[in-house]
C-alpha cells in the first residue's frame, strides 16, 4: 500500500478509508480525527474512488489480495508486444527505493545545511572528501543536490531538461589534485572542511598531503612524437561535451547509447534483432523477390479495436489490478509482476457489456483475464469472460 | 428505548408532534445511515438496507460487514413518503476545526487517557498479585513484600501517552457536541409531495405494505427479494420482477426467469403495477409435465 512522493510516503484515499475500517491508521485535518463516516464523504467521489468501487476494492483486500490503481499508460500496445519490445520501466518505479525522513525545502541556504546534516539515511554518496575549501562551494555542491532531489520528484521532465543544472559543476568544486606534479597547484595540506558539515562533535584538523604523494607513482610518461599529437587531439574531443551523453545519469543508460548508435550505423538496432520474432527484411540486404510484396505494406493499429476510436470509450474501463499476496506469488512494490486478474466495476442497473466494450478492455488488458464485478447495493458478483477455442475435427 | 420488533408500523406520525427523523447523509449520492439509532428506526420501519462498511471487532472477512447502511431508492422513498427521514448537514457547513470542537476533542482524549491509566494500574497490581501470590513462601514475608510492592506501584506507575488506545468514531461524533443534534431533525420534502410513479416503487411500496421484507435481487436475476419476516430469520420465499402491464414480455424471457427461480427454490412474481394504485401479481412455478 501506499507510495512514495516528494519524499514522503502517501496512501491513495482508497487505501486510506480502508486502513481506518481496520483501525489501522488515523486520519487528521487541521487537528482533528476524520472519522469513518468524514472519511467516506471526504474520500469517495466519481471523480476519484466511487463509492462501488470501494466496495470492490475493500471486499477483495479484506479477502487478502493485493489491489493496485489500473494505469493505461503502463501496458504497452499489442504490435509492442508481439514484437517483444523490452518494456520500459516507468522512472517512477525507481525512484520508490529512495526514502527520505525530511523532505528538503528549497527556501534558502542555511537551512538547506542544515538538512543536509540531520539526514541520517541517504543512499547519495557525496563526493569523497568533503574537503572543498569554501562555503561557497558547498552551495555549489549542494544545489546540485537539491536539483536531484527536485528531479526525482519532477518525473514528467527528464533529466534531459536540467541537464546543466543536474550535474556537477566542476569549475566550483575544487578537488585537491594530488597527483599534479607542478609545485603551485597545491598547498602542502588541506584545510579541515567546514565544522557544519560534520557529525555532532567531531573535529578534524589540517591534513597533511606529503605521505599520500610519496604513495603516487608521480614520473613523467614518455611519449614519442606521433603519441603525443594523438594525446593532443584526444584532450581535445570531449566526449561529454555530446549532449545525449550529458543525458546519461549512469553508465548503464550510456552503454545502452552506444548500442543504439552501433545498431543505427549498421542497420541492425540490437532491440529488433536480438530477440525470437526478428524483422522480415534487413534494410542493408537488398530485398528479396518473395519479400518484395510484403515489404511495401506498412503496419497500423487494428482500427476496430483501437481505443481512442471508440466513443463508449468511457463507460467501461479497469479500474483495480489484483495481484496475489506475497505468500502466493512473488509480489514488490518495485517490481509486482504480473497481476492475477484486473477488475472493472459496475452495477446491475448498468447496461450488459456488448461484444464491442468486451473486446476493448481484453485489449486494453492484454493477456491478463478482466473480470467484471457487478456490484448490487452491498452483494458483489465477478463475472469474466473466458476465450474459447471451437474444437476443430482433424482428418487422418 | 424504541420497540425492537420488526414490522411493527410506528403509529406516532398521527400525534401532533413529529417523530425523530432517520439522519441520511449521501456519499456520492448513495444514502447512507451512520448512526445506531437511525439504523434501528429504519429496521423498526421494516427496511433492511445493506450494510457495506467493515465490523470493527472483525474488519479483515466478508462474511458479516457493519455501519454505514446503505439504502435502496425505493427505501428512501419510503421514507421521505412517510415524512420520516431527513438530510444531515455536511461537515462542510459546520465549523471544521473550529476551536471549539478541538477543544472538546482534547477534552475528550485527556479523559479518555485518565480512564484508561487506571485500568493500567488495577490491570498491573492484579498481575503483581497472581505473580506473588503463585510464587510460593512464607505467608508474613510474602505479605510484607507484597504490600510494598503495590505501594511502590501505586507511586511510580506511570501510564505512557503513546500505549493510550485511541477509538475512531465511525458515525460523524461531533454531531453530539452541535446543538442542533439534540434537537430533532426536521423531515425534508415539501409538504404532500407525489409518490413516486415507478413500477418499482409501487411494487415495493405495496410489498411492505403487505408486510413482507424485501431486498435488492441482482444476483438473483430479478428485481426484489421478498421474505414473509425479518431476513435474518427467513429465506425468500419470491423473487419479484417487475413489468408494467402494458408492457410485451419475450417467452424465452419468462422462461429464463422461470427456471432460475426454480433452481434457487423459489417462486417468481411477475409484479405489476395497475392504473387505480392496485398491483397485479402472477406467480410462477414450475411443475411437472402431468
Amino acid at each position: 500500500m501506499g507510495f512514495s512522493a516528494n519524499g514522503k510516503q502517501c496512501l491513495l484515499p482508497e487505501e486510506a478509508l480502508y486502513l481506518m475500517e481496520c483501525g489501522n491508521l488515523q486520519v487528521f485535518h487541521q487537528d482533528l480525527p476524520l472519522s469513518i463516516q468524514d472519511g467516506y464523504e471526504k474520500f469517495l467521489s466519481a471523480n476519484t474512488v466511487s463509492l462501488q468501487q470501494y466496495q470492490v476494492f475493500g471486499h477483495l483486500k479484506r479477502l487478502g489480495y493485493v489491489v493496485l490503481r489500473f494505469d493505461p499508460s503502463s501496458e504497452s500496445s499489442s504490435y509492442a508486444r508481439q514484437l517483444n519490445l523490452p518494456q520500459s520501466r516507468d522512472r517512477a518505479g525507481r525512484q520508490l527505493k529512495r526514502k527520505r525522513s525530511l523532505s528538503p525545502a528549497p527556501s534558502s541556504t542555511p537551512t538547506m545545511e542544515e538538512d543536509k546534516c540531520s539526514e541520517g539515511e541517504e543512499d547519495i554518496k557525496l563526493p569523497e572528501p568533503p574537503e572543498a575549501q569554501s562555503s561557497a562551494d558547498e552551495g555549489g555542491g549542494r544545489s546540485w543536490w537539491m536539483m536531484d532531489v527536485l528531479g526525482d520528484s519532477d518525473k514528467d521532465s527528464g533529466h534531459g531538461s536540467k541537464s546543466g543544472s543536474s550535474c556537477w559543476d566542476f569549475s566550483s568544486i575544487s578537488f585537491p589534485d594530488l597527483g599534479s606534479t607542478s609545485r603551485e597547484h597545491f598547498p602542502s595540506d588541506l584545510a579541515p572542511p567546514d565544522p557544519s558539515l560534520l557529525p555532532g562533535d567531531l573535529k578534524v584538523g589540517f591534513c597533511d598531503i606529503a605521505p599520500w604523494r610519496q604513495k603516487i607513482n608521480l614520473r613523467q610518461v614518455k611519449m614519442s612524437a606521433n603519441e603525443q599529437k594523438r594525446e593532443k587531439y584526444r584532450r581535445r574531443w570531449d566526449v561529454n561535451k555530446n549532449r545525449e551523453v550529458r543525458r546519461c545519469r549512469n553508465w548503464a543508460e550510456y552503454q545502452e547509447l552506444m548500442a543504439r548508435r552501433k545498431g543505427k550505423r549498421e542497420g541492425r538496432p540490437a532491440h529488433l534483432w536480438n530477440r525470437e520474432v526478428t524483422p522480415l527484411h534487413d534494410p542493408t540486404q537488398p530485398i528479396k523477390q518473395s519479400h518484395r510484396s510484403l515489404v511495401s505494406l506498412t503496419i497500423k493499429d487494428d482500427l476496430v479495436l483501437c481505443p481512442l476510436r471508440l466513443k463508449d470509450a468511457d463507460d467501461w474501463r479497469i479500474c483495480f489490478n489484483v495481484y496475489q499476496p506475497n505468500t502466493v506469488a512473488d509480489f514488490k512494490k518495485s517490481n509486482p509482476g504480473k497481476p492475477y486478474s484486473r477488475m472493472c466495476v459496475c452495477s446491475f442497473d448498468d447496461p450488459v457489456p456488448d461484444l464491442r466494450a468486451i473486446k476493448l478492455l481484453a485489449y486494453q488488458s492484454g493477456d491478463i483475464p478482466v473480470v467484471i464485478a457487478v456490484v448490487d447495493y452491498g452483494d458483489i458478483s465477478f463475472y469474466t469472460f473466458k476465450d474459447f477455442q471451437l474444437p476443430t475435427d482433424v482428418y487422418p | 428505548m424504541e420497540a425492537l420488533s420488526c414490522g411493527e408500523r410506528r403509529l406516532g406520525s398521527e400525534e401532533e408532534y413529529a417523530a425523530p427523523a432517520v439522519g441520511v447523509s449521501l456519499c456520492d449520492s448513495a444514502p447512507l445511515v451512520w448512526r445506531m439509532q437511525d439504523l434501528r428506526a429504519v429496521r423498526a420501519e421494516g427496511l433492511v438496507g445493506a450494510l457495506l462498511g467493515s465490523l470493527p471487532r472483525t474488519p479483515r472477512q466478508n462474511g458479516r460487514l457493519g455501519r454505514p447502511l446503505l439504502l435502496l431508492p425505493e427505501e428512501e422513498g419510503l421514507l421521505r413518503e412517510r415524512r420520516a427521514a431527513a438530510a444531515l448537514p455536511d461537515r462542510c457547513q459546520q465549523d471544521w476545526g473550529g476551536a471549539e470542537l478541538r477543544q472538546k476533542h482534547e477534552e475528550e482524549e485527556k479523559r479518555s487517557f485518565e480512564e484508561q491509566s487506571v485500568l493500567a494500574l488495577e490491570d498491573r497490581k492484579l498481575a503483581l498479585l497472581r505473580a506473588m501470590t503463585g510464587a510460593e513462601s512464607g505467608a508474613t514475608s510474602a505479605d510484607e513484600a507484597l504490600r510494598r510492592r503495590l505501594q511502590a506501584l501505586d507511586q511510580n506507575f506511570t501510564f505512557p501517552q503513546s500505549a493510550m488506545a485511541v477509538q475512531l468514531s465511525t458515525a460523524r461524533a461531533g454531531l453530539s457536541y452541535c446543538p442542533e443534534a439534540r434537537a430533532f431533525l426536521q423531515a425534508y420534502g415539501p409538504p404532500g409531495a407525489e409518490p413516486r410513479c415507478d413500477a418499482r416503487y409501487q411494487v415495493f411500496r405495496d410489498l411492505r405494505g403487505r408486510g413482507f421484507y424485501l431486498t435488492s435481487a441482482g444476483k438473483f436475476g430479478g428485481d426484489f427479494l421478498v421474505y414473509p419476516g425479518d431476513p435474518l430469520r427467513f429465506h425468500a420465499h419470491f423473487i419479484a420482477v417487475c413489468v408494467s402491464l402494458d408492457e410485451s414480455v419475450c417467452l424465452l424471457d419468462v422462461l429464463a426467469v422461470a427456471r432460475l427461480g426454480s433452481n434457487v427454490k423459489k417462486t417468481v412474481l411477475l409484479c405489476s403495477p395497475g392504473p387505480d394504485a392496485r398491483v397485479c401479481y402472477t406467480s410462477l412455478q414450475w411443475s411437472g409435465m402431468i
